[in-house]
């Protein structure tokens, strides 16, 4: 593997796999990468659709991950890996899980920009779902995506996902109101495509 | 991957392939890697993922007075190294009980009867030096290799809760597996 010239410097970090992809893992966050993080949270094509309309510090990023939640946890958020770069790429994750109704919402975003339109989205998604429908035992994933967002969009149908409604302007970006799609996966559903 | 510059233990349990040692804040990393290895995590049910940083934050020590559970570091005598982690969750000292688990969280020491010797030195333990009255194991029912060792250990098959753990998309049963103290004294005589 030939090294590649890293555009910021990132301390050498191990990556603790938790759920084992092909070309990519998921993988603990870790307050080493929070400089890699931030740059994710800042960059202006990356975070365009994520909405994240205020500034990310460092300090605001390394803080987070010594915390373990007592009991329930509401949200649980992984770093997508790449296994032949060794390297994050991005971050995955479910929302505001709700354990009572049994459902969750689910974000994505590749924040390294070389590595989109290659699949991995989806890939990282396949795997998160599997996750929450087999070991979390959840019933529904939320998804929801601006209807501009064409990358997002075709990963949520790619995997089964189905638009649930429309919400009308429901985001704000560069200057406009937009629409954002709301899609949902049944576990049922997700049980009998694989079953196809 | 570990560097092996000077690994430090100092066993608190000392048995014949293996020691018990004090959990080391050192080995963070590895303990990170078990945690979160989708194999060894299966039947521990770490079904969220550890950051290294809580790992360490957990390693800390506690502010509790009495000890609500008590982990130790499996070392590997002949090889010189931590393989994993085993111990007492759910400590309860008024009904003199507790859970015993042990996890092997390096794979290649798998099927070398490491579980049951780390186990064996933790019941002398728990009745020789915490004075339980009784230890118990839970153990879900894919997991046939842990059902053998208790057995072997000498742990009773107490009862089973139906359908009482979500593993790999299906509910399973969920043994309960206990050995007391008069039991395990006399078995030793």
């Amino acid at each position: 593997m030939e090294k590649k010239e890293k555009s910021n410097e990132i301390e050498e970090v191990e990556a603790f796999p938790f759920i084992n992809g092909e070309n990519i893992d998921l993988c603990p966050r870790n307050s080493k990468l929070a400089k890699v993080y931030v740059c994710w949270k800042n960059h202006p094509r990356v975070r365009k659709y994520a909405r994240n309309v205020v500034p990310r510090t460092i300090e605001d990023q390394s803080k987070r991950f010594e915390r373990r939640t007592e009991g329930l946890v509401d949200h649980i958020s992984l770093d997508v890996w790449h296994k032949k770069d060794n390297k994050p790429i991005g971050q995955i994750g479910l929302s505001r899980i709700d354990w009572i109704n049994s459902w969750a919402n689910t974000f994505l975003q590749i924040g390294e920009p070389d590595y989109w339109n290659k699949d991995i989205g989806t890939e990282a998604t396949e795997l998160l779902v599997e996750y929450a429908f087999n070991e979390l035992n959840l019933n529904k994933l939320h998804g929801g995506v601006a209807v501009d967002n064409i990358g997002s969009w075709s990963v949520a149908g790619k995997i089964g996902f189905k638009l649930e409604g429309v919400k009308k302007h429901e985001m704000y970006v560069d200057g406009k109101y937009v629409d954002t799609k709301i899609f949902q996966l049944l576990k049922e559903d997700w049980v009998k495509g694989k079953q196809d | 991957m570990n560097d092996k510059k000077k690994d430090f233990a100092t066993p608190f349990l000392e048995g014949i392939l293996i020691n018990l040692c004090p959990l080391n804040i050192e080995h963070a990393n590895l303990y990170t890697k078990w945690s979160n290895d989708p194999d060894i995590r299966r039947y521990s049910r770490n079904i969220i993922p550890w950051s290294i940083d809580e790992v360490k934050k957990w390693s800390e020590p506690k502010e509790e007075r009495v000890k609500k559970e008590i982990i130790f570091e499996i070392w590997h005598r002949k090889d010189n190294k931590p393989i994993g982690r085993a111990g007492f969750s759910d400590i309860n000292w008024f009904n003199r009980n507790a859970n015993l688990f042990a996890e092997i969280g390096e794979s290649d020491y798998w099927g070398q009867d490491i579980g049951p010797e780390a186990s064996r030195l933790l019941i002398d333990y728990g009745f020789e030096e915490l004075n339980f009255y009784k230890i118990y194991s839970r153990i879900f029912s894919p997991n046939k290799q842990s059902l053998r060792a208790a057995e072997k250990i000498g742990f009773k098959h107490e009862g089973t809760l139906k359908e009482h753990i979500y593993i790999d998309g299906e509910f399973v049963d969920e043994s309960r597996f206990a050995i007391f103290k008069k039991n395990w004294l006399n078995s030793k005589k």
